[in-house]
């Protein structure tokens, strides 16, 4: 990741900070940053969304393509995510630099979207063991201003919601091969309940006290960092840990603790306002990349 | 205005795909009526006035039709009656999405200036952009698309200082009723045309599609049903349907075969026989269609009989159809593939030439119309002027067949003209052989070179000079487009130079402009007996491009070096300049070479050209070349009436071959040279090798007569026919050679690259290679073949689509079909004049047995390169004095006995006992078989005149 010069006393400073829980950019703990959330931004693909906490920029778009079931899940439909890591993003991420990166991101979140509540992928299926949707994740950063595991699942989760697979109907020839049927109307879709998708919520170890959605200069102050991938409801369905330093049992549960909070709350903002933004509806005044 | 169009499609793999397209709206987008004055545009199209012919609407109006409208009411919008109609843009794309020849139609309207039809391309109109919404259909969408059109034109010529109203046609309640809430005027067609007074016979046009209801017919389902396409494509797919092409048959209607078509391979189809009312089910000659097979126990074969659907009531009850199949059934000949058509891929329905059926009742309004093609069945047609086309031709279009009706629905399109006018006669030739005749747009005349046209000094370093050469044209009499020009001259090293030179017409036609896609659609001239159908606009066929005589003229120049033994030493490909010295015709040529007192540098040519032409076709015989023979016959024309007078078989001089031998040379030099330069993508010709089951009638025939041909190679056959001759019976060999040349499969061209060079041998000549060369006036072939020749010797550029062998095959198929189209209209226009010249005459001549049936005999009279059926049977008791004989082929009765090749008096005049359907009738003179022959008309031959009216007795055996 990009890697900023801290001095000494601006760590201390950044420190003493926290520990008085006011950050340099006046947050307390445990608040986000402002964010900008856009959907429906890449118009060729089946969902998208787009966005921006303070300078991390991500996109998000999901294509929906047909294919065969995993053997060992032949009743159901899958996810598969893929990060890019721009090299306008930063310039370290040039050739293969992103690369360990964005599989630390795709397998944090593949494993945050891997169990059964979060997603009802059996919708997903259309015939047990020879088709189903494969809704291919892809991940672009744009722009790194720290906290990217966050911002990038929270995109994932508004482009999923954004997201309308085409209704197909299948009909069996006679020789036993299947054939999809097509309808013709391009609002005759299906959409995806997102209400028990995780959410990543990192939250980063800084001295004696830790912090939510920490900025470049935070992060670069921090030993050890812990992203918990929470729903709604305040299920953890994932966890890793990150950094150097060692956590200890005690202030690890505090963490967790934390990330469930904050979590719970950002997953029902999240929601209320994709919610907001849909109704809007045709008379969206679209932003795009421009605004 | 940016907005963005997404629509979901199938891919052929099976995946689904977005798709994604951006769509700008303009606010520049015009009216196009000549009474707006807020479009600032620069020409309109809509009139001032357009008054109104319909007594529906007072105001002077103008027409907006539906998608429907135009696809299947074209034939009202055609017609000079229907004037400014604005087109929107939606429907256009529906129409071109839905059916190609619609689109094509309406093209064609929209090009005629004096129509007044305006494009409006509405969907790019700010103003009556639709986008669809949720829940709508894309129909629903389109239709509220051309309301939205409607309703704008009406607003926005409202501002004008003249008053202009805006109808909809459309034939949909709903979507008039919608119009109608929104206040736009809108009619059904059928309302609008019934209240035009002026033009009664519009409503005659009016297309049928929406009768299948309980008011027609007794709502007895005669037909099957057709499977939805979309059963029929899963059913395709699944391999329980096969899908091909639908062929009547011309002697039953009753009988039909599908070729079935398997993946691309046209050639080696498979075909599948079709029997009875419920397995045709419907489908039209011409159609694809989708067949199962029947089980193999329900297979049978083709009936030997001969059947016309004459049933002269109308939809009477089709169970005794049983009646009519069963003879076939006992029949022991092998069982073919047998199946019935379940569904209907596409239909090809084209407009039919044909008369009218005359109604028993004088009133009625619906009559039946007999097309003069036989595979087409009669069409059911509704029409108020019945007495008025009585006698004449007419064109009729199907719009429908519905499962309880008998016939299909159609409409009346045009009337031709009378029946046995030589000009209607030869227009219906033309329609229902597909040969473009129209003359030629002005688009295509936009491309020929400006008059007076003259070499440049350009051109001039560009070409060889060859003005300073003896050369001269041989053609046949009356030719104005002469395409090639010999000449031939001794070298001072004691070799010959030899040049054939063939009119470049690829330097005036260019690729792909309009004057090109017009020649590559026509493919070829087609020539009948009067009347000569150019592929390209006379200017270059008869003066620019003809090698005429004392003219400088762009020639495309092959010259040989050959030895006093015509062996090819050197040759050398060039565009060039020629100035003909001389144009012959071959009785010209002939005199030159063979008047001794000629000295002359042109008669010396020729005598050079003669004798190395008969070396060359002695080298080519030798090598297994076929002389085959086809009776061909030249009219005299009557230069006041146009009818013919006399017939004449055309002679053969030895000026003939010298000019064909050199031409074959030329193809078959020039087909190596662009072969050699384009493996993948030269265009060739090519004639397979029959297989040997094809010559098993010869074969038979000539063992009869003591003669064993061998059939193995071109070569062994062709040692056969010479030796096949008989001293008493001169005509034998000939007649041998005729039926020879109908054994013969059709020579194709072909893209090189798409085929094996071993398959390129072209079996007639003989030759490993071929293609032609040297008549670009009337082939395209040979203008394709000229542009590669010319990128070969570097004189010209090449161009994409000459490179490409996908796209030179797919020429060469449409080339393979305006070929044969175009022969078989020269052979129906023989016919014609044939039965034209016999109109008033009873004659007796000379005739050759070709085919011992057994019912009939078909005999070939060579005087006049005609053949005939003597039927021997009374049709209706199947009786008669003959006997047949399968064994050794003969018809025995009493001491009487008739062979294949058998010397026979025929009688021959017309028969004229139907009006409609006139008809060429033989009758046996000679041998005399009591109660059977005829007594000659006239011992010496002379031309007998039959009372106009009077009718000949049909057959002199019924009298007795």
């Amino acid at each position: 990741m990009a890697q900023i010069s801290l001095s000494e006393a601006e760590r201390t400073f950044i420190i003493h900070g926290i520990q008085d829980n006011c950050r340099s950019d006046g947050r307390s703990c445990e608040d986000y940053r402002h964010m900008d959330l856009e959907t429906d931004v890449v118009s060729n693909t089946s969902g998208s969304a787009r966005i921006r906490l303070a300078n991390t920029d991500v996109l998000v778009g999901i294509k929906a393509e047909i294919g065969v079931p995993l053997p060992e899940r032949p009743s159901e439909g899958r996810l598969e995510f893929f990060v890019d890591c721009s090299a306008n993003a930063t310039p370290e991420f040039e050739g293969r630099g992103g690369e360990g990166l964005a599989l630390d991101i795709s397998n944090t979140l593949s494993k945050a979207y891997d169990n059964p509540s979060s997603l009802d992928l059996e919708s997903l299926c259309i015939l047990p063991k020879e088709q189903c949707w494969i809704l291919y994740v892809d991940i672009l950063l744009l722009e790194c201003g720290g906290n990217l595991f966050d911002v990038a699942s929270f995109a994932v989760k508004a482009a999923l919601h954004n997201t309308c697979i085409p209704n197909v109907s299948l009909h069996r020839g006679e020789d036993g091969e299947t054939q999809l049927d097509l309808s013709d109307d391009p609002f005759d879709v299906k959409r995806l309940d997102i209400k028990q998708t995780p959410s990543i919520v990192t939250v980063s170890k800084i001295g004696h006290y830790h912090i939510v959605d920490a900025s470049m200069t935070e992060e670069e102050c921090c030993l050890a960092r812990l992203m918990v991938g929470i729903t709604e409801e305040g299920t953890v369905t994932a966890m890793r840990k990150s950094g150097l330093g060692s956590l200890h049992p005690d202030s690890l549960y505090e963490m967790i603790e934390t990330g469930k909070k904050v979590g719970k709350d950002i997953n029902k903002t999240l929601y209320k306002r994709l919610l907001e933004e849909e109704k809007l509806g045709q008379n969206k005044r679209k932003v795009g990349f421009l605004g | 205005m940016l907005r963005i169009k997404t629509f979901i499609k199938k891919t052929k793999k099976g995946g689904v795909l977005k798709v994604v397209r951006e769509h700008y709206l303009r606010d520049d987008i015009y009216c196009g009526s000549e009474i707006c004055s807020q479009c600032r545009q620069e020409k309109t199209v809509l009139q001032r006035t357009a008054p109104s012919l319909s007594s529906l609407v007072s105001q002077s109006h103008y027409i907006i039709p539906d998608t429907n409208v135009v696809l299947h009411q074209m034939d009202i919008l055609e017609d000079i009656a229907i004037k400014n109609v604005i087109i929107l843009q939606t429907v256009i794309q529906e129409v071109k999405h839905r059916s190609v020849p619609a689109y094509k139609k309406l093209k064609d309207v929209l090009s005629n200036s004096s129509k007044y039809f305006y494009v409006f391309t509405n969907e790019h109109h700010k103003d009556t952009y639709v986008e669809r919404e949720p829940g709508e259909t894309s129909n629903d969408r389109n239709d509220r698309a051309i309301r939205l059109a409607a309703q704008w034109y009406q607003q926005h010529l409202s501002n004008a200082q003249q008053h202009m109203e805006v109808i909809l046609l459309t034939d949909d309640a709903e979507n008039k009723a919608k119009a109608r809430q929104m206040n736009i005027v809108s009619f059904t067609v059928s309302e609008y045309v019934k209240s035009i007074e002026a033009y009664p016979d519009l409503v005659d046009r009016l297309a049928k599609c929406n009768v299948d209801g309980p008011s027609e017919g007794d709502g007895k389902f005669k037909f099957p049903e057709h499977l939805p396409l979309s059963a029929v494509q899963r059913g395709i797919k699944s391999g329980r349907f096969l899908q091909g092409k639908y062929q009547a048959s011309r002697e039953n209607y009753l009988e039909a075969t599908v070729y079935l078509t398997s993946g691309n391979d046209d050639e080696s189809a498979n075909t599948v026989f079709l029997q009875g009312y419920e397995s045709l089910n419907r489908a039209v000659n011409d159609d694809i269609v989708a067949i199962e097979m029947l089980p193999e126990s329900k297979w049978t074969c083709p009936s030997s009989l001969i059947l016309e659907d004459s049933e002269e009531k109308e939809d009477t009850e089709i169970d005794n159809q049983e009646d009519v199949v069963k003879p076939a059934k006992k029949t022991v000949s092998p069982k073919q593939p047998t199946g019935r058509v379940v569904g209907i891929i596409k239909r090809n329905w084209r407009q039919y030439c044909g008369i009218l059926q005359s109604s028993i009742i004088k009133q009625a309004t619906r009559h039946l119309f007999v097309p003069a093609e036989r595979r087409i069945p009669k069409v059911r047609i509704e029409t108020r002027q019945a007495a008025s086309l009585q006698g004449q031709r007419i064109v009729v279009a199907i719009d429908s067949w519905p499962r309880n009706s008998r016939y299909p629905h159609g409409h009346f399109v045009k009337r031709l003209g009378e029946i046995g006018d030589k000009v209607i006669e030869n227009e219906v030739l033309l329609l229902e052989h597909d040969v473009p005749h129209c003359k030629f747009s002005e688009a295509v005349l936009s491309f020929l070179p400006k008059l007076p046209w003259s070499i440049t000094e350009e051109d001039e370093k560009k070409r060889r000079d060859l003005r300073h050469i003896d050369v001269c044209s041989v053609d046949p009499p009356g030719c104005t487009d002469i395409d090639d020009a010999l000449h031939c001259h001794k070298l001072d090293n004691g070799n010959f130079e030899v040049g054939v030179h063939i009119a470049d017409v690829s330097h005036f036609i260019r690729p792909g402009n309009a004057l090109d896609q017009e020649a590559a659609s026509r493919g070829t001239t087609v020539y009948l007996t009067d009347q000569r159908i150019d592929m390209v606009p006379e200017l270059l066929s008869s003066n620019l491009c003809s090698l005429r005589s004392e003219v400088d003229r762009f020639a495309f120049s092959v010259l040989w070096e050959v030895t006093e033994d015509a062996d090819v030493v050197d040759v050398k490909f060039m565009k060039s300049i020629i100035k003909s010295r001389a144009s012959f015709t071959y009785a010209e040529a002939q005199m030159a070479i063979d008047d001794k007192k000629r000295k002359d540098k042109i008669a010396k040519s020729l005598r050079h050209l003669n004798r190395l032409a008969k070396i060359l076709k002695q080298r080519r015989t030798d090598q297994g070349a076929l002389t085959l023979a086809s009776p061909e016959i030249r009219f005299y024309i009557d230069s006041e009436t146009h009818d013919p007078i006399d017939v004449e078989t055309k002679q053969l001089r030895d000026t003939n071959s010298m000019v064909e031998e050199f031409m074959l040379l030329a193809n078959t030099t020039v087909a190596n040279k662009i072969h050699q330069e384009f493996p993948d993508c030269a265009l060739l010709r090519r004639h397979p090798a029959p297989p040997a089951s094809n010559f098993d009638p010869v074969v038979q025939v000539a063992q009869a007569k003591g003669f064993a041909m061998n059939v193995n190679t071109g070569k062994l056959l062709a040692d056969s026919l010479n030796k096949a001759v008989i001293k008493k019976h001169a005509y034998f060999n000939t007649m041998l050679r005729i039926l020879t040349t109908r054994c013969m499969m059709q020579a194709l061209y072909f893209s090189s690259g798409t085929l094996p060079y071993e398959d390129y041998v072209h079996y007639g000549l003989a030759s490993p290679i071929y293609t032609h060369f040297t008549s670009p006036i009337r082939r395209y072939s040979d203008i394709i073949v000229h542009r590669l020749l010319a990128v070969a010797i570097n004189a010209d550029t090449s161009y994409p689509q000459l490179l490409d062998k996908r796209k030179t095959q797919a020429l060469c198929n449409n080339l393979n079909y305006r070929h044969k189209m175009g022969q078989y209209a020269g052979r129906a226009s023989v016919a014609l004049h044939t039965q034209i010249f016999f109109k008033d005459k009873i004659l007796d001549e000379e005739g050759y047995i070709l085919f011992v049936r057994k019912n009939a005999l078909q005999v070939l009279i060579p005087r006049y390169g005609l053949e005939g059926t003597i039927y021997l049977r009374d049709n209706k008791t199947s009786q008669g004095p003959f006997s047949f004989s399968e064994e050794d082929g003969s018809q025995t009765a009493e001491k009487v006995v008739l062979h294949v090749f058998d010397k026979v008096i025929v009688q021959i005049s017309i028969d004229k006992s139907n009006i409609q359907h006139q008809k060429l009738q033989l009758k046996l003179v000679e041998p005399v078989v009591p109660g059977f022959s005829v007594t000659p008309a006239q011992k010496n031959g002379q031309v007998l005149q039959s009372a106009g009216v009077e009718q000949p007795p049909k057959k002199k055996s019924k009298t007795k």
